[in-house]
């Protein structure tokens, strides 16, 4: 096992505590945990694709990373119109 | 093992313990506020050092100027989601971003023409669902 799989595996265990904020804060925290976790999950499918060299998955932390963008400016205006 | 894949693992291992810090610290931290600060870590630090890593253990090919671009989109959209969420927080919890403002939660803002148009602007937020002004009205 490579030492970019064991990084990967290391950085979804601190996805836990980002889970318990996303469960049990309030609609902003969840959107920070939120956050957090797709950073975190960019990072990880970066370093498994490293891991397991794959090079057709590096497009996939790519699109992710893109749509980050997309999804949590989604979230953050209705947060602050609507909800 | 040479001297490369030393310091690549150590640059790993950096980019796990900042993460998992900062991954405590948003759980530990009370406010909105300041679990944001813990989320600068996570989507700039860590990036840099994996970025870092994959390029001194692999060198320059096709995979890691994919691995760095999707690492610098991260890099870039981190603090600018990161502003926009502190926006919208301080939005929700004061009624405007800007500081001294007396507007309720869900009031909309007043446009800078003024007149009838104005004088329709400063109830609630009409249209579609309501607003959080509403609720309490």
């Amino acid at each position: 096992m490579s030492a970019f799989v064991l990084t990967a595996i290391a950085m979804l265990v601190g996805i836990i505590p980002c889970g318990i904020v996303l469960c049990r804060g309030t609609l902003m925290d969840a959107l920070v945990a939120y956050e957090a976790i797709s950073s975190i999950m960019v990072m990880v499918l970066v370093l498994l694709a490293q891991g397991f060299q794959r090079p057709g998955e590096f497009e996939l932390p790519v699109v992710l990373a893109v749509l980050l963008l997309g999804s949590g400016l989604v979230f953050v205006w209705a947060l602050e119109r609507w909800l | 093992m040479s001297a490369r894949d030393i310091s690549a693992d150590v640059l790993l291992g950096l980019a796990a313990a900042v993460v998992l810090a900062s991954c405590l610290g948003l759980v530990m931290m009370r406010d909105v506020y300041t679990r944001l600060h813990y989320l600068t870590p996570i989507s700039l630090v860590a990036p840099v050092l994996v970025a870092v890593a994959v390029g001194v253990r692999m060198g320059l090919r096709e995979n890691t100027a994919e691995t760095w671009l999707a690492l610098l989109v991260l890099a870039i959209v981190g603090p600018y989601l990161t502003h926009a969420t502190i926006r919208a927080a301080r939005v929700r919890e004061k009624g405007d971003w800007r500081p001294g403002s007396s507007r309720q939660p869900g009031e909309r803002r007043r446009p800078a023409g003024g007149g009838a148009a104005a004088a329709g602007a400063t109830g609630p937020v009409s249209g579609g669902a309501p607003g959080r002004g509403e609720e309490a009205q």
